[in-house]
């Protein structure tokens, strides 16, 4: 069964980057803009990987993922955050609250990629014949 | 205030980021032109996130012509520009580059011991346009190229 990944990002062209990365592996992906709709995301679809965007309207990542680590029902999904802040302080912060690995944009689809395979299974699609 | 935080040193970091950004999301090799005017843009997108905290205020504005928003916009979704039709994908992708510029500015700030939040970012498209900065507030334009294709980073920052 392929693996689940949700990507919460308010730029599509993240969505879109990050969607590129992972499209030669075994997974579908899903997708929110804010971090309401990727709580709402996540309770529904249960991803086996967040990607999470820091700033964004609406919700922002830190606040989506204090949600998530106080729900039981999904305190367990690892998350990657990946952020265009990578300050000595925000990053602490953000580690303290229980992410798995953060990425910090700007970035190259392998490292996303690599980092992911830390944490979850990816194989790569069969090649067509 | 810090050494560190002096105006040259904010530049200098801008430099290094900017051309960082262009090279990592779109295989873009970009370099600083040293003292060149704000070109004469034809028709220009500019993308702009705006910092603030105790210490330091300010904005980023980066600015291409349309033309080459939608080159910069096609390297960085692995697309031929043709096949870019919309100009929300544009407006999207110069947001986010400038989000990611103005990040790394933020992160450096923080570092260097002056905490700010940052905004998320707006478009502003036009022909013929300034952004006149506040009193008391330092404008700073760095000028890049690539190929023949002018890249402006404005930096607006005032240092408290």
């Amino acid at each position: 069964m392929a693996l689940k990944i949700l990507s919460v990002d308010d730029s599509r062209t993240i969505r879109l980057i990050v969607g590129k990365a992972f499209k030669p592996y075994e997974c579908d992906m899903v997708e929110a803009t804010n971090g309401e709709e990727g709580l709402v995301v996540a309770a529904r679809e249960k991803p086996d990987l967040i990607i999470l965007d820091v700033t964004m309207p609406v919700m922002d990542g830190v606040t989506m993922l204090t949600k998530l680590k106080a729900d039981d029902a999904l305190k367990g999904i690892p998350v990657i955050m990946l952020t265009a802040e990578s300050g000595r302080e925000n990053v602490l912060h953000i580690a303290k609250l229980g992410v798995r690995d953060y990425l910090v944009k700007p970035f190259k689809d392998d490292q996303l990629i690599e980092k992911a395979g830390r944490v979850i299974p990816l194989q790569k699609k069969p090649v067509p014949a | 205030m810090t050494q560190t935080l002096q105006l040259p040193s904010v530049c200098d970091f801008m430099t290094r980021h900017l051309v960082d950004v262009f090279e990592t999301m779109l295989s873009m090799p970009v370099a600083l032109r040293p003292g060149a005017p704000m070109p004469d843009f034809d028709s220009r997108v500019t993308g702009s996130v705006g910092f603030a905290g105790d210490k330091v205020t300010g904005a980023i504005y980066l600015h291409m012509s349309a033309p080459f928003a939608q080159i910069a916009a096609a390297a960085m979704l692995g697309l031929k520009p043709e096949e870019i039709s919309d100009e929300n994908e544009v407006n999207d992708v110069v947001g986010e580059a400038t989000n990611m510029v103005t990040g790394g500015l933020k992160s450096w700030l923080c570092d260097s011991g002056a905490e700010c939040a940052m905004s998320t970012p707006a478009i502003i498209r036009g022909k013929s346009f300034a952004i006149e900065p506040m009193p008391d507030v330092a404008r700073e334009c760095l000028v890049f190229a690539h190929e023949e294709n002018f890249v402006v980073v404005e930096l607006h920052i005032k240092l408290n």
